[in-house]
Formats: C-alpha cells, structure tokens, sequence
C-alpha cells in the first residue's frame, strides 16, 4: 500500500513537473502586472491584431492569383479591402480549412477588428524600384497589375504578383514593424514604460504588448519550443501530420491566434528543417522563438515595475538576437530563390536550344524570380541601412527578369507602365544570381544555402585532396 | 605556437594515415607484400632473408636516405606556410565556372539522360589522365629547362631510394606541383560541373581517387626501391613499372631524360621518352654534380638558388645560349646517350 502511494506520488510530481515545464516554453498565460488592473483579463499576452494582419496578407496574395487577364475593378477593389481597408465582414480567403486540418476562425473580425496592412508597411521610399515609391505605394501597384494578370502572371513583363506582394510584405510589414518598431525604439526607456498599461485600461503594460507585438508578427504557435522544425513547416502547409502538432488544446481546431504558423516562422522553420541534422544545421527558428520567450519571462518578472536600465539592456540583447536571426532567415530566402532562378535559366536555355516549348518553365522561372525580388526587398525594409549591399543586390537582379526576347522591365513611367530596354545577357544575368548568393554569404554569413549554384563544386573540391605536402615523381 | 606544432604533426601523421597520400600504411604494407612475393617467388629468397635485403641498414639508414627524412619534415614545414599563400584551386573552378556563363552565354547541360555512374567514372577518368599527363609534361620541363632543373636535381641526387624518396624535392619543385594540380582540379571540376551540373563527383576507394589507389596500391611506393619489377615489354608501352622508373633515376647517361611518367607510359610513348625495363638491368641511382656534400641541406636547399642565380645572371649578360642549353652534365649525358646509339623510345 505504501508502495503503491509512493509510486503514485511521484507519478503525480512527475506530471506536474512536466506540465509546468511545458508551460514554460509556451508563449501564453504570462499574468496580469498592470499595477491597479481591474478589468477581467487574467493574461497579459495579446498579439490577435498581428494575426489578423497575418490573414489579411494570406488573403491578399490568393486574391492576387485570381485574376482572368482582363480589367476587374471588383477584384482590384476587394485587393485593395484586404490591404487598405479596415472594414468589418472581411472573410478569411487563407487559411483555411483544409482535409483534416480544421481552422476555428473564417473572418479576419473574429480573430481581430478593424486592421489593415497599408498603415503598416514600410514608410521609406524602396531603394529597390524605380520612383521613389514608398512600401504601400509599391503593394498598391502591383494590386493594380495583379488586377489585370491572368491568376496573377505577366507574361509580358515577367512578374508574378502574388509572389512578389507576398514576400515584400513579409518584410515591409511583418519584420519592418517588429524589428524597427517594437524591438527598436519601443524599447527605449520613455517609450511605452513597462509601469504604465500600454493603454488606458489594458491588461498589459507599454513594454509587454510591445514585445507580444513583435512576437505576434513572426507567426509562430505559441508552443514553438515544443515543436520540431518540421513540424512548423507542415503546420504553414496546413498538412494532416501538421494538425496534431498544431492542435495543442485538443479542441478539434487549429485557433489561428496562438496555434497556428505563418510566413516568418514557415520561412525560418522550412531552412531549420531543409538541413536539419546536416553539417551546416540552422536553428532559426528556435533561436528567435526562445529569444522571445526569454524576453517575455523578463517582462512578466519585471511584475509591471519600470524597467532598470539592466533589464532594458538584457531586453535589447534579446530582442537583438531575433531582429539579427530574422534579417538572415531573410537572406537565407533570397539565396533559395537566386539559385532557383539560375537553376530554372539553365532548364530554359536547355529547352530553348532545343526548339522545345518554355511556357510552363518560364512561368516557374517568373515565380521564382519573383519571390527573389519580393524577399531581397523585404531584406532592405528592416532597421540596418545595408547600404552597398543593398545598391548591388538591386543591380544584380534588376527590376525585372531577363525575358526570352532578350529585353528586360528597365524602368516604370509614373503613369505605372513598364518600360523594356535590351536585357543583360543571359549568361551573365545567371552570374548575376550566383554572384548574389556570394553577396549574400559574405555579408549574412548564410547557411542553409538552399539551392546553391556553386556549393556543389565546393563539395566535390573538398574530395579532391589537397597539396600541402611536397612530393615527386 | 603549440596549436602550430599539433597541426605540423597532425599533417605528419596524415602522409601515412590518408589514403590520398602515397606513404598511406596500406600502400606501404601493399608494397612490402608485393616485394616479399617477388624476392621469394621470383628471386627464390627465403623470407628472412627477403626481409634483410629489403630492409636493409645501407638503403634505408644510408646518407641519401636520411636526407630524403629530414627534407619530408622539412618541407612539411615550408609548404604548410607556403600552399595556404597559393591561389586556391575552388577559386580558380569558380573564375573558370563563371567565365563560361559568358563564353557560352548561359549553361548548357550535357548529357542529361546519362546515369550517375557514368558521369563519376568519366569525371574520374579524365581527371586522373588531365592530372597525370600534366606530371609528366612537368616533369620532363623539370628536366629539359635549365632553370628548373636547377632544383629538381636535388630529386635525382638520392643514392639510394625508398618510399620516402617521393618527398625529396625542393621547395620550388613543391610550389610548382601543387600549382600545376590547382590548375588541373580547377579546369577539369570548372568544366565538368558547367556541362553536367551536380551529378559529378569522383569514384573513390577510402576517400582517393580510384585509379589513383589501384595504382598505390599496386605497389606504387616500390618505385622508389630497390627492388626491381618488370611489367614487360607491352604493358610497360602502358604503364610505367617499378623498373621504368628506376631507370629515370639511373646515373647511366643512356638512361637520362627516359621515363617521366608517373601511372601511365603512354605519353612517354608518345613523347618519344619510353624506355622499357631490360632483363638484367643493374642501375646506380644518383649523379648530378653538386658543388657542396650531395645530402647536406645545406647543399640541397641553397645550391639550387645559387645555381638559378649564376643562369639568370647568364641571362643577364645576354648569353641567352648558355641558359637555353640544357645543363652541361646533362648535355654531355645526352651527347654520350647518342653516341652510344640508344635511340628513343626503344628498349
């Protein structure tokens, strides 16, 4: 019997143990430290209108894709609700639910109201496009021509405007406001105090939903640290197997507020995963995930008192190591996409040379292409002037693919039409793209390398030996 | 400084632990083997006293061999300085690679049905005859230019060979090979790697190249030995044997500027520098000239330079003739080779 009971006892501590020690690496039920808080809230952590944000650019770039060809105001006007408007009734267009992976929410009210992206995208004018357009301006014309394309393809000019909506507001909104905003200035001892609520009445203090902000933009569930990599990535997928790992609750349904994953994270988790267990192994995403929840447990240990200048330094020094892990997972994506697009020039050349059909290879070489533009862009929109990186980035890739007429968008009229001149050449434009993953190495010191035009020869190099001794024949 | 030294042994233990390199335990036990069955099968010696004559104290504790010692620990010293200074041969592949984007203003892929085997052993095929056609043209330049014969003489001074003899070489000698593999490596992966794309790799036994390791461990190694192995008349047309080389560093002077292959004979062959092994053959290894003692470092570190000083200064003084003749001793060598009718190519 006193067996049984010790066992018992220890079985119960043992559960309790690890329950508390799950809860410690979720992002959630952080407590109330608002000093003379009466309201009904018994956590701080709120981050629903990031992720209503999140659903809106999901939404946007479907909306981007389904263009016939032909002028449709309609569509351009629903576009333009789902990045400037702010109006209730808007559905949630993605994600959605998918086989058996079950989303709770269908409209962006039920997750958040009253949300928008444009009031959040980049202010500055995009060093990368002509016009001195600013980061709204630019997502505004491209809403424009996506309104126009057929399922958001160009042909003409070679540009895929869902691709490149998408992945320029991954930065100019999602990493922009989190890593220039939130984790930048919001972090200054005046700004937002961590003694005061955020606003009047909130449950949170200035500095805590500050930091839940940023968290809120890299989209990623909250029990990440639970999660492999992997798994991350077949939650974005909104995969079967990603179901279980995402339904944390066991309710049945994937809550988009804390369970489920977008871009950000889907972007950092997909390079973790692609070399997970290798030789060049990332932890993006974990990294920043844990840099978060550290900097959270320091606020919720702060129990609503202004910030020492201490803290606010071991703060800084998280919120550093997100905003510098986060510029790579960046860099990491437009190294992908640099190789995907020198890999889609050789099969073109290929199939061209021999007199064969390069419609369906060009269409993937446009996606491509314009998921390197989107991401390279997004990369220039955080708080680090990149200066000449950025000058020889946007030289290298230009405004426009290289197209098989040999021509090539050059520039664009302030009426917003596209102007052709003769195009780079063809090899070279190639040189171009691997010379940006050289760029890109030097200057993030990449690792995942996904699609490495070279990294290959590097390998079987290494095979080959080397001459470090002298000898003779 | 210490981090230095355990690399400097570390690379000391890797010329026997790495089957890249040509002393690897394995190549040397091959050769023993290789050797024991010959003096015991063919010479009709018993073991024990195979062994003796095979290890014995006049080869390997012999003046010449000692110097070929320190030289090996020498050396390892001055090309650990030197290699990492050289261009490397991944950033030549890249210039190539990249310059062809342009030549061929794009990338055509070759082959694309070719199954991956075929690709590794063609790969592995035409590096290893760029890599060794590239030594023998070396090679015979080291012999026929007056300059760089200079200092591959110190090769050619060893008296007696062992395995260790392949590491006697001056430094210079050593610059000029590691250039002449970065630039072959790098021409043979640039080009591969742009036709066929990242279906290339080597065929490799323990990390070496396969062919390479065939040939070490066919008893490379008794190359530098005493011991003497024929492959016969045809297949010495092919390969160069034991014997053939033993004749490269005979003092005979029928027997000089012969045989500068390294696996394959067919480009002495085809060079007109063939010289097939004979049936009997008694050779005396060493013999050029030096001014100083032939094994002292002294000698074989410094004389080359003083040598190369006096042609350049020939050079100079607007003698071209005197730089561009071969060497005297090797000159007169040549002339008395004619005289005594032992034509090219022949046995």
């Amino acid at each position: 019997m006193t067996r049984t009971f010790t066992a018992g006892l220890a079985a119960a501590v043992l559960l309790l143990s690890g329950t508390a020690f799950a809860d410690d690496m979720v992002y959630a039920g952080f407590p109330v430290t608002v000093k003379g808080y009466d309201g009904k809230k018994t956590t701080s952590v709120s981050y629903t209108g990031q992720i209503a944000r999140h659903a809106l650019h999901d939404s946007l770039k479907k909306l981007a894709g389904s263009g016939n060809g032909a002028e449709n105001a309609e569509l351009k006007a629903r576009m333009t609700a789902y990045f400037e408007g702010k109006d209730e009734g808007r559905a949630i267009l993605a994600p959605t639910t998918k086989g058996e992976f079950v989303i709770a929410q269908t409209a962006v009210d039920e997750i958040s109201k009253g949300k928008n992206l444009a009031g959040k995208t980049f202010k500055a004018a995009v060093a990368g496009m002509p016009n001195g357009m600013t980061g709204a301006e630019l997502v505004s014309l491209w809403i424009d021509k996506a309104s126009m394309a057929s399922k958001g393809f160009d042909a003409e000019n070679g540009y895929d405007y869902p691709q490149l909506i998408s992945k320029f507001i991954m930065g100019a909104v999602f990493y922009n406001q989190a890593v220039d905003g939130y984790l930048d200035e919001y972090l200054g001892p005046d700004k937002k105090p961590n003694d005061k609520p955020y606003k009047k009445g909130a449950a949170y203090t200035g500095k805590e939903h500050a930091w839940d902000e940023a968290f809120g933009y890299f989209g990623t569930p909250a029990h990440t640290m639970m999660l492999k990599p992997k798994d991350v990535y077949n939650i974005a997928k909104r995969r079967d197997e990603g179901f279980a790992a995402a339904d944390r609750n066991k309710d049945g349904m994937v809550d988009l507020k804390t369970e489920m994953a977008f871009g950000p994270a889907y972007y950092a988790a997909g390079f973790d995963a692609s070399v997970y267990d290798k030789g060049n192994s990332t932890s993006y995403l974990h990294t920043i995930t844990k840099a978060f929840l550290d900097g959270r447990k320091l606020l919720a240990a702060a129990n609503g008192e202004k910030l020492s200048d201490a803290q606010r330094a071991e703060l800084k020094g998280h919120a550093a190591v997100i905003a510098d892990n986060w510029e790579k997972v960046l860099a990491e994506a437009v190294f992908k996409y640099a190789g995907s697009v020198y890999k889609d020039m050789v099969k073109l050349k290929t199939i061209v040379e021999a007199n064969g059909d390069p419609a369906k290879q060009f269409r993937k070489y446009v996606k491509h292409w314009g998921e390197l533009k989107g991401f390279a862009l997004a990369l220039q929109s955080g708080k680090n002037n990149l200066g000449e990186t950025a000058t020889r980035l946007n030289r290298l890739m230009g405004i426009g693919p290289v197209l098989l007429d040999g021509n090539q968008v050059g520039d664009i009229d302030t009426k917003g039409n596209y102007l052709q001149s003769e195009a780079t050449d063809w090899g070279e434009y190639m040189l171009h793209m691997a010379k940006i993953q050289k760029l890109l190495i030097d200057r993030f010191g990449v690792k995942a390398r996904n699609n490495d035009v070279t990294g290959e020869m590097e390998a079987l190099s290494a095979t080959l030996g080397d001459k470090a001794s002298a000898e003779n024949d | 400084m210490e981090a230095l030294l355990v690399d400097f042994l570390e690379r000391l233990a890797d010329q026997f632990l790495n089957p890249q390199k040509r002393v690897f335990v394995g190549y040397l036990a091959s050769a023993l083997v290789l050797a024991l069955a010959v003096q015991m099968l063919v010479g009709g010696t018993a073991l024990l006293g195979s062994l003796a004559r095979l290890f014995s104290r006049k080869i390997w504790w012999s003046r010449s061999a000692r110097a070929d010692y320190r030289i090996a620990v020498l050396n390892q010293a001055v090309m650990m300085g030197v290699v990492p200074r050289l261009v490397s041969k991944l950033a030549v592949a890249t210039l190539l690679f990249e310059a062809m984007h342009i030549w061929f203003d794009g990338r055509p892929l070759l082959w694309p049905d070719a199954p991956g085997w075929a690709v590794a052993a063609l790969f592995t095929l035409v590096l290893f005859l760029l890599d060794d056609g590239t030594k023998y043209l070396l090679h015979r330049w080291l012999h026929s230019w007056p300059l760089l014969w200079c200092f591959h003489k110190v090769h050619h001074t060893a008296e007696t060979l062992s395995p260790f003899t392949v590491y006697r070489t001056h430094p210079v000698e050593g610059v000029l090979f590691a250039l002449r593999s970065i630039f072959v490596q790098a021409s043979a992966l640039a080009a591969f790697f742009f036709f066929l794309g990242d279906r290339v790799e080597l065929v490799t036994v323990y990390g070496a190249n396969a062919i390479l390791f065939a040939f070490n461990a066919a008893g490379s190694n008794l190359r530098h030995s005493h011991v003497r192995i024929s492959y016969g008349r045809i297949l010495e047309r092919v390969l160069i044997s034991p014997a053939q080389h033993q004749i490269h560093h005979s003092d005979d002077p029928r027997h000089h500027n012969r045989n500068f292959g390294t696996v394959l004979a067919l480009w002495d062959w085809l060079g007109g520098s063939l010289c097939l092994a004979e049936r009997g053959q008694r050779i005396r290894f060493g013999g050029p000239a030096t001014t100083g003692p032939a094994h002292s470092l002294k000698t074989i570190y410094l004389e080359p330079f003083r040598d190369a000083c006096s042609l350049l200064a020939g050079l100079l003084r607007l003698r071209p003739a005197t730089v561009l003749r071969r060497p005297s001793s090797l000159r007169k060598r040549r002339d008395a080779q004619d005289a005594a009718g032992f034509p090219v190519g022949t046995e």
